[in-house]
């Protein structure tokens, strides 16, 4: 098991160098100039000569890898110079926002799916059983953009119930809370669904186990069964799905963040890329794709602990 | 929810929920919203206002951009600033008195008592001094060095007085560079404490706001200056929040996150009909000029003829009404009516002429039509703009590829420090701002500029001839027909099709009374309750 | 012909897949016959009225340049069909030359490929794609491009673990022991054996690929305008949310019906042939 997890991580760390490398390289055969950006429309050829300078974007690009590569490894990840300040920590706040935004939209959709899943499993091949899986597949499917949109539309732009921009005033939970409502639904939808089909799935499976069918046989009741024994065990493939699900609950933050206007690594990505702000834009892709890479490692590494098959697969 | 001692903003959020739930249970709560604020005596007052940049350098010697101009503008001093209203025109700040000896040499007299916070003590003359031959300063690398391209030095003759010398003759000294940002005073001291420029955060401040708290692409926290003796400052705090598009901005003024913004032209004619609940919607004429800009030197619009043929083919009554929902008016140039140096009409006329288009390609040898390539911004008003370019174009023969560009990748296009890509420039739908001067805009077509932002690379002459002759021109009517005679030039050489000056809508809550330049910018500092 | 005709037999007593069926012929019907359904032209401006709402002449309205937005939306299935096709069939070919190279040849090939492919799978999406497009300009082969190189290491990878897992059965060790050739071998032995399961997680592709290149055009990365994408329009309707909300509405039905259809089908022909699949990924 440790030489398995010694080997997901090596893997891990390659897989974040190398990504880095292959982004870094197409920032710079990008067409345009952040100088012009961060100078504003009065600046001269000189003023952005000496910024190129500044933000060694005049050196080798081999020598502009490897020497971000080195900072990265100490955990310094530049200077941003539209602002300032440490890239690291307009990164970090932004990154809050978004981890803050999942994690409210994968709760309401575990609150949801789980129950929905459980009811499905106990009245398996029932019409409403039926129902939830229709529905499960549904929502899966609808593009969550297009959800934001027309919860944009509905929620925040027609009836006013809820705020339609932003994230809220800075400590005023309440406020906040509100105006993540409406992104949190977008995100978590399609996540009701998985979720309640994977629980549905794992849990017929455990209630076909031996000890669960043991426990059937001594006449407790099905609810019982279900909540107390056999959910435990038919959780856990719901946290592994998290891990490999980070990637794309980032990649309709971006969206939820857009459509909302929210702060957030996503916004932050679009913007920085936009701008042509090298610095923040590679660290928040570093960020990210740690986040992304470690996530999976370690929902892989459960999957391994519990499964001795995947380690052999490696 | 009823706890007594609330926050402005915390109450308006409560009114939003009230507005929903039923009105006997929370009436109190809907005092504010009806334009009594009793509880502003004892509570935080607000204001929340939208920019569409966030700031990126806050040293005023080296900021460049409008949106940073309205910050520094609101915790530093001038000796004179724009006056709030609807003429160009400027009033006292920081200085007593103002008068301009001769033509190159301007006297001020501060008023005293005029502090800098954090202990860097009074404003002096040394300070004016210092902050304005800092812009020249070639070590400091000012983007504003133009606006004091004249400047010789500043001589103090007593601690609250002195005299700016020019070396020569410099007209747009009144309108662009006094009020504007390079006129803004910061403390010698703590300039240099601070190892000759500000980094983040600007070390003291002399308005009567001060910077509390800037959230990069977040938002700027002005509070009030305590140590501020002029008028007293109308808001404990404002709140500048960088939201770039108009449209986001607009429905978080309708869900009552801001006090003021300005909003999309497109909405300006629904607004205006159905304003958001105690609020009010007015229209200014804009700065900004708006055309097509040809690239001289690429081999397809080399011919004097196509370019002209594209200028007939473009129709800018079309492009105002779809891309600018009838909001703007045509422009003849880029000086907005109202300023020295405005072209009453343009050579070409501004309704589309296809069979004189045609005609000319046809004689340049295209008589089957030309392929070309138009750059656009990414923004839902210049996407609009080109495609109704695009559609009205082909009715003439030329048929255009749409390419749209991020600001970062537009910005550089026809950048010749920035590889080849101006040499495949064709056409670009281009928009740049201005200031309430013609030489602000005609600085930027000059024969030097050429690969730098004169994306056409137009050179001509007599253009910059006439530019060189009207910086120094005191004659305000002489003036006025050198800036006419060079845009005609622009005109003539058929490789601009100026389309509009734009306008600029904005919206605000009836709690609060805007201070807004002509053009509807914000003089923040002079905002008050209503 | 049989298989098609056992397909239908058994899709009747799905009720999720007939429903899918009939939504994905609508979506391909409208994507075939688009010239003839339009009403006008859908890139011809009509400044005079535009923004109208919904009437017997526009059905769905105009749109800010006074376009049809009934005929946007139809002719926005071709762009929508065409990306799905195009994508998938190449992702599938790369993730199956790929996969199969992985999975057959030699050690070192097998880890940098397994490199390649969760080093791709490990950027989220959007931001991967935002990278393409800012290298090679928005437009619709950009948005192929993005599609393909963030869809085909999962392909890869799929086809590498099947590969592997058939590579070390009997009948093909005895294959080699007798002297075939890799080509004999992944063509004739492992490739049609893997095709099957992999065609069924193609079909289940296509609406998360029409989702992406809807969303790329909806954040401006994508198509070209004025092409009719179904993102363009969502787009489009964005600025214009407050006052004219149908833009949006039927910018979105038509994605909506899209992914419900190609989902529901493609569940369906999973439960049916191969319950099993997906679990292994």
């Amino acid at each position: 098991m440790l030489f398995y997890l010694l080997k997901r991580v090596g893997l891990a760390v390659v897989i974040v160098v190398v990504a880095v490398v292959l982004l870094y390289s197409m920032i710079h055969v990008v067409p345009g100039d952040p100088a012009s950006v961060i100078l504003g429309p009065r600046a001269t050829p000189e003023m952005k000569q000496e910024l190129h300078k500044l933000m060694g974007l005049d050196r080798p690009f081999v020598v502009q890898v490897v020497s971000f590569l080195g900072k990265v490894a100490r955990g310094d990840l530049g200077m941003d110079f539209f602002s300032q300040r440490p890239v690291a920590e307009i990164v970090f706040k932004q990154l809050d926002e978004t981890l803050v935004l999942v994690l409210a939209s994968i709760t309401w959709a575990m609150l949801l799916g789980i129950p929905l899943g459980c009811y499905s499993a106990v009245f398996r091949n029932t019409f409403s059983d039926k129902l939830v899986g229709v529905f499960s597949i549904g929502v899966i499917a609808v593009p969550s953009f297009v959800v934001a949109l027309y919860s944009l539309l509905f929620f925040a732009v027609t009836l006013q119930w809820l705020p339609a921009i932003g994230a809220g005033e800075s400590g005023q939970l309440l406020d906040q809370a509100r105006h993540l409502i409406l992104p949190a639904f977008a995100i978590g939808l399609g996540w009701v669904g998985y979720i309640a089909r994977l629980v549905r799935a794992s849990m017929l499976e455990v209630l076909n186990e031996n000890h669960i069918r043991r426990a059937r046989a001594f006449g407790l009741p099905e609810t019982t069964i279900v909540f107390h024994y056999a959910l435990k065990l038919a959780i856990l493939p719901t946290v592994t799905l998290l891990g490999t699900g980070i990637g794309r609950l980032i990649s309709s933050a971006v969206f939820a963040e857009i459509v909302f206007a929210r702060p957030g690594i996503g916004k932050l990505i679009f913007d920085s890329v936009v701008s042509r702000n090298y610095p923040l834009v590679m660290g928040a892709v570093v960020v990210s794709t740690v986040l992304f890479v470690l996530s999976t490692t370690i929902s892989d590494s459960i999957n391994a602990m519990l499964d001795p098959r995947v380690r052999e697969r490696l | 929810m009823s706890k007594p001692n609330m926050q402005f903003s915390k109450i308006r959020l409560s009114r939003r929920s009230f507005l929903k739930a039923s009105a006997a249970s929370a009436g109190w709560l809907m005092l504010p919203g009806l334009g009594m604020h009793p509880s502003w005596a004892q509570d935080t007052r607000v204001l929340r206002v939208r920019d569409y940049g966030d700031p990126q350098s806050l040293d005023p010697g080296i900021a460049s951009n409008l949106y940073e101009e309205h910050v520094n503008a609101a915790v530093h001093n001038k000796l004179i600033a724009y006056k709030p209203g609807t003429k160009w025109e400027w009033q006292l700040e920081a200085a007593q008195s103002i008068e301009q000896l001769d033509p190159t040499h301007i006297k001020f007299v501060l008023k005293p008592g005029i502090t800098f916070t954090n202990g860097f003590g009074e404003m002096t003359a040394e300070d004016v001094k210092f902050s304005y031959e800092r812009i020249i300063d070639p070590e400091l690398k000012s983007p504003i060095k133009g606006d004091w391209a004249t400047l010789a030095s500043v001589d103090v003759t007593d601690r609250y007085s002195g005299i700016i010398v020019l070396s020569k003759p410099f007209q747009p000294l009144w309108m662009t560079t006094l009020p504007y940002m390079g006129g803004n005073i910061v403390s010698k001291k703590a300039v240099e404490a601070a190892g000759g420029k500000f980094a983040a955060m600007p070390s003291c401040f002399s308005g009567p706001y001060v910077i509390k708290e800037r959230e990069p692409k977040q938002r700027t926290v002005l509070a009030r200056n305590p140590e501020w003796k002029g008028a007293p400052a109308a808001f404990d705090e404002i709140h500048i929040f960088p939201i770039d598009d108009e449209k986001t901005a607009e429905m978080g003024f309708e869900a009552g996150d801001l006090d003021y913004t300005r909003v999309s032209m497109s909405s300006y004619k629904n607004l205006k009909k159905k304003p958001p609940k105690n609020s009010v919607v007015e229209k200014y004429p804009s700065l900004y000029y708006v055309w097509l800009g040809m690239n001289m030197e690429h081999p397809k619009l080399s011919d004097e003829r196509v370019r002209r043929a594209v200028q007939y083919a473009v129709d800018i009554p079309s492009i105002l009404e779809a891309a600018y929902d009838g909001v703007a008016d045509p422009a003849t140039g880029y000086v907005p009516p109202g300023l020295v140096g405005h072209r009453p009409d343009t050579l070409v006329p501004f309704k589309a002429d296809f069979a004189k288009a045609k005609a000319l390609l046809a004689e340049a040898g295209y008589p089957d039509g030309i392929d070309l390539d138009l750059e656009v911004r990414n923004k839902a008003v210049y996407i609009a703009a080109g495609q109704v370019i695009q559609a009205v174009a082909a009715q003439a023969g030329i048929r255009m590829t749409l390419n749209l560009h991020d600001s970062g990748s537009f910005w550089s296009l026809g950048d010749e420090s920035k590889g080849d890509r101006w040499k495949k420039l064709q056409l670009v739908l281009n928009r740049f701002s201005s200031a309430p001067d013609p030489h602000y805009a005609a600085q930027w077509f000059t024969k030097e500029q050429v690969g730098v932002w004169n994306w056409e690379r137009f050179k001509n002459p007599e253009y910059n001839q006439l530019y060189e002759q009207a910086l120094a021109e005191a004659d305000k009517d002489k003036r006025d027909q050198m800036y006419r005679r060079m845009q005609e030039l622009m005109e003539a050489s058929g490789a601009y099709r100026f389309i509009t000056h734009e306008a600029v809508p904005v919206i605000y809550t009836d709690r609060i009374i805007p201070a807004l330049r002509p053009d509807g910018m914000p003089l923040l500092r002079y905002f008050t309750t209503a | 012909m049989n298989q098609i005709r056992e397909i239908f037999f058994r899709l009747r007593n799905e009720p999720m897949g007939i429903f899918g069926l009939v939504l994905v012929l609508l979506v391909v019907a409208c994507a075939v016959f688009a010239p003839f359904l339009v009403t006008h032209d859908p890139n011809a401006l009509d400044i005079a009225h535009r923004l109208a709402g919904p009437s017997f002449d526009h059905w769905m309205g105009t749109d800010q340049l006074g376009r049809d937005v009934f005929s946007r939306v139809v002719m926005g299935s071709r762009i929508a069909v065409w990306v799905a096709l195009v994508t998938v069939s190449l992702s599938l070919g790369i993730g199956l030359v790929l996969g199969m190279m992985a999975g057959y040849g030699p050690k070192w090939m097998d880890s940098g490929l397994l490199l390649l492919f969760d080093t791709l799978r490990s950027f989220p999406t959007i931001m991967f794609a935002l990278a393409l497009v800012t290298v090679f300009g928005p437009s619709l082969q950009t948005v192929i491009i993005v599609i393909v190189a963030t869809t085909f290491p999962v392909y890869g990878r799929m086809v590498r673990t099947q590969t592997q897992a058939l590579a070390g059965n009997e009948f093909i060790v005895a294959e080699e022991a007798m002297g075939a050739g890799m080509m004999r071998v992944l063509g004739v032995h492992i490739l049609p054996n893997i095709v099957g399961p992999l065609f069924i997680v193609a079909s289940m592709d296509i609406p998360v690929v029409i989702t992406i290149e809807a969303g790329l055009s909806f954040l401006g990365v994508g198509v070209r305008p004025p092409t009719p994408s179904w993102g363009a329009i969502l787009n489009d309707g964005y600025a214009y949310i407050r006052n004219t909300p149908w833009i949006i509405i039927f910018g979105g039905i038509p994605l909506i019906v899209t992914t419900l259809g190609f989902t529901f089908l493609g569940e369906s022909m999973r439960d049916m042939f191969d319950p099993k699949l997906r679990k292994d990924l």
